[in-house]
């Protein structure tokens, strides 16, 4: 059972000592690619940790997940874990994951916890798990001391109405959206009916909701035209009608949830082919 | 396709590459190259889908099988060399497109048979014509083959010749080589392997010099005080000993895999990384290349002795080998760069069979701090900085720099900043063939060496072996498992350096 820590400091101190090889002399080797920081309100602790299993080992990183509790009695709890995974001829390294819950007023003040954590030098995603809270002050803190932020609008009730709130910082930092990188392998087959699909008036799509705004509101920036959505629910994105006409299927498997994120963090510039289609998805 | 300009969808779609249909022909389909690196490497194209959908491979050798065992041979080749897990749908899907030719290379009539089989294949997958010859056979047979597909008319579509190393085996026979090749084809369409280039590690050499601010500024004669390169490795010559007899370390290795990590080593940065950029800088630094004389180059060969425990038998005493060969299992040298850049900084290479470990490094060691401010005792411990990068194993960069230990006094020792590929980037490294078998059908030639690269190799090399026709060194000179004759060591010992510690 991994033993609470009160403070930055107590985190620190049993990170390093965590970090001494068992009978070695040396420490294991600390690879890290990125500060990886997640929110986690208590509806999302689940899926959150199912994603995250994995992915540290494909991307070495200082993962730090907040859990917010705002009606909990003031203070910071904390715990860490160290992995350690086999690399080259006889070395191992590690990576680290620090789980912060924020209790209390501390809740509304995740910058000040987070500051400390983040690995110098390195760049910074934060991972949103829901909708967020745009103008909040949590929210606000905390995009403004990351370089980018990874929601997934699959999660978001209301839209297109909700992608409001998003087109308001992205001169602020750079957004992924995992619901947009589920459309990554329509999105070429769709272009590659250039020319018929120039003229498009009306598409169908079958998907989630937040894919199927997104293909829309992709199609109204790209061809600078009024496109009509119809939307039929599902959980995946099955297909798409282009004027009454079934789109070809792309080849592939749709990859995983940790695939889809995985490939996020490999990502640093910013996406306005995104921006745009999301400000689409409101005209 | 049309571009963005025309099509606005396309705009900041990151799509891949993927190679236009074709048929990849497969000369020496029976061989341990195919067996061992382009089937796996094909399996791992297939497993990412970087294949194109419309796509054959066809098999030829001397030896009679059938489709069918063909492709049992090679399925069994994957599930042992290939780098991922062996799918059954992955290996369905590219099986489809395998078949299998048993055909002397030099008879005409059996060629045909070949080039009727491929229409065939352009009809019923539509591969468009489209042809990639590769030529998976000893150095012999290369000319008889390219002469024959050569004069086998040409479908419609493009051609690609890929040529394995050796190409030639001096200068002379590598122009004639290439005399033939362009009877038939142009220099586009021949990409002569040096799979060393397809190495991530290697190319990361382009990465760190030209993709950092901190290394260029710094990576000239006035702080490099010399570079060693080293191609070790602990194994014998297994099954090649007629190949190896005839070509021995010079030309196995120096000639292309040590020349070729020399020259990213030194090159100047290219404008951009196109084939002709990259390559003409390249061929710049081989130019350039000079050994001061005899007495700089160093041969050897090795005897009985212990590799991770075992006794090994000496050279000589190999399958295939004359019990009296003069063939060197071992090269060492001292080299010059004649440029702005390079002008009398040392480039000490040395590469060899038998060595006590397997390891390809090359390492830049810096000039030592003008005035250390330390006490004497301190002082001892400094040693010069070096950049290490390690092509094979644990591949990655690591910089040797002076820490102070921690304590009373100040006592300095020297510490590694490592990156290692496996630490940061946990997907596994690709092997060099894949990555050089889908630029070949993509008709990138970056990463394949340029015929006027292989003169100037082989300029090289000819000047080293004429001198050695002179003398007649004492084989066996080393013990199999050390790291080369006392010579090597005395090489550098008279320039007041060693080779770096083990």
């Amino acid at each position: 059972m991994a033993r609470s820590l009160t403070s930055i400091r107590e985190i620190e101190r049993e990170l390093s000592s965590l970090r001494m090889q068992p009978g070695a002399e040396t420490p294991y080797q600390r690879t890290s690619v990125m500060t990886h920081t997640a929110w986690v309100p208590t509806e999302w602790v689940e899926a959150a940790e199912d994603v995250l299993s994995g992915l540290a080992e494909r991307h070495p990183s200082r993962t730090v997940v907040l859990f917010p509790q705002p009606d909990d009695q003031d203070g910071l709890d904390g715990d860490v874990e160290v992995d350690v995974y086999p690399a080259g001829e006889g070395r191992q390294i590690c990576t680290e994951t620090i789980r912060v819950r924020l209790k209390g007023p501390r809740a509304s003040a995740p910058a000040s916890v987070v500051q400390p954590l983040l690995l110098p030098d390195l760049p910074a995603f934060l991972r949103w798990r829901g909708l967020p809270p745009f103008g909040a002050p949590e929210f606000e803190q905390l995009i403004d001391v990351v370089d980018r932020l990874i929601v997934d609008s699959t999660e978001w009730p209301d839209l297109p109405e909700s992608y409001r709130g998003l087109t308001e910082i992205f001169d602020r930092v750079v957004v992924s959206d995992i619901a947009w990188a589920r459309t990554s392998r329509w999105r070429p087959m769709l272009a590659s009916l250039w020319p018929d699909i120039a003229g498009v008036q009306r598409i169908r799509v079958t998907g989630t909701a937040a894919q199927a705004h997104l293909l829309a509101g992709w199609l109204r920036s790209r061809l600078k035209r009024t496109v009509e959505l119809e939307h039929d629910s599902a959980d995946r994105l099955h297909g798409v009608d282009i004027d009454g006409e079934p789109a070809p299927f792309p080849p592939g498997d749709p990859p995983s949830g940790a695939d889809v994120l995985s490939e996020e963090l490999d990502t640093f510039a910013r996406d306005r082919i995104y921006e745009d289609a999301v400000r689409g998805t409101l005209a | 396709m049309a571009t963005a300009q025309e099509n606005p969808l396309l705009e900041g779609l990151q799509i891949g590459r993927t190679p236009e249909p074709c048929i990849l022909v497969i000369f020496g389909a029976s061989g341990d190259l195919t067996k061992r690196k382009l089937f796996p490497a094909l399996y791992s194209l297939a497993f990412r889908r970087l294949l194109p959908e419309k796509f054959q491979i066809v098999g030829v050798a001397r030896t009679e099988e059938s489709d069918d065992e063909f492709r049992d041979r090679m399925k069994e080749a994957v599930q042992q060399f290939s780098r991922d897990e062996f799918r059954d749908d992955v290996w369905d899907a590219l099986t489809d497109g395998i078949r299998y030719i048993a055909a002397d290379f030099s008879n005409h009539e059996e060629l045909d048979r070949l080039a009727a089989m491929m229409r065939e294949v352009d009809e019923e997958r539509g591969t468009g014509g489209n042809r990639v010859y590769y030529l998976a056979v000893p150095p012999a047979a290369f000319e008889v083959i390219v002469r024959e597909i050569g004069t086998h008319s040409r479908a419609k579509g493009w051609t690609r010749l890929i040529v394995e190393k050796p190409f030639g085996h001096d200068l002379a026979s590598a122009r004639h080589l290439n005399a033939v090749i362009h009877e038939h084809f142009e220099e586009s369409e021949v990409f002569r392997i040096d799979h060393y280039l397809g190495k991530e590690t290697v190319q990361n050499m382009l990465a760190l010099r030209f993709a950092n601010g901190i290394f260029e500024p710094i990576w000239n004669r006035q702080f490099v005080d010399h570079v060693q390169i080293t191609v070790a490795e602990s194994m014998g010559i297994e099954a090649r000993g007629a190949y190896y007899e005839q070509a021995g370390a010079i030309r196995d290795i120096f000639q292309n895999h040590l020349l070729q990590l020399l020259a990213i080593t030194a090159m100047e940065p290219p404008i951009d990384f196109t084939a002709d950029s990259v390559r003409n800088e390249k061929v710049k630094v081989l130019r350039a290349i000079h050994t001061p004389g005899p007495k700089s180059v160093v041969r050897g060969q090795y005897g009985r002795g212990y590799v991770e425990g075992e006794e090994v038998r000496g050279y000589r005493e190999e399958p295939g080998v004359d019990p009296h060969s003069m063939t060197e299992t071992y090269v060492a040298a001292k080299l010059y760069v004649d440029n702005w850049r390079w002008a009398d900084t040392p480039f000490y290479v040395r590469m060899g069979k038998r060595l006590p470990r397997r390891e390809t490094t090359i390492a830049i060691e810096f000039k030592r701090a003008p005035h250390p401010p330390f006490e004497e005792l301190a002082a001892e411990g400094l040693r010069p900085n070096v950049l290490l990068v390690h092509v094979q194993p644990d591949e990655g960069v690591s910089l040797a720099i002076g820490a102070k230990v921690p304590g009373q006094g100040l006592t300095i020792r020297t510490v590694h900043m490592d990156f290692l590929y496996g630490g940061a980037f946990r997907t596994g490294l690709p092997e060099a063939y894949e990555r050089l078998i889908l630029d070949a059908m993509r008709g990138d030639a970056t990463l394949f060496t340029r015929i006027d690269e292989v003169e100037e190799q082989w300029s090289l090399v000819d000047a080293i072996v004429a001198a050695w026709a002179r003398d007649r060194p004492a084989f066996p000179n080393y013990p199999a498992g050390t790291w080369g004759p006392p010579s090597a060591e005395e090489l550098l010992k008279r320039d007041g350096r060693s080779w770096r510690g083990h």
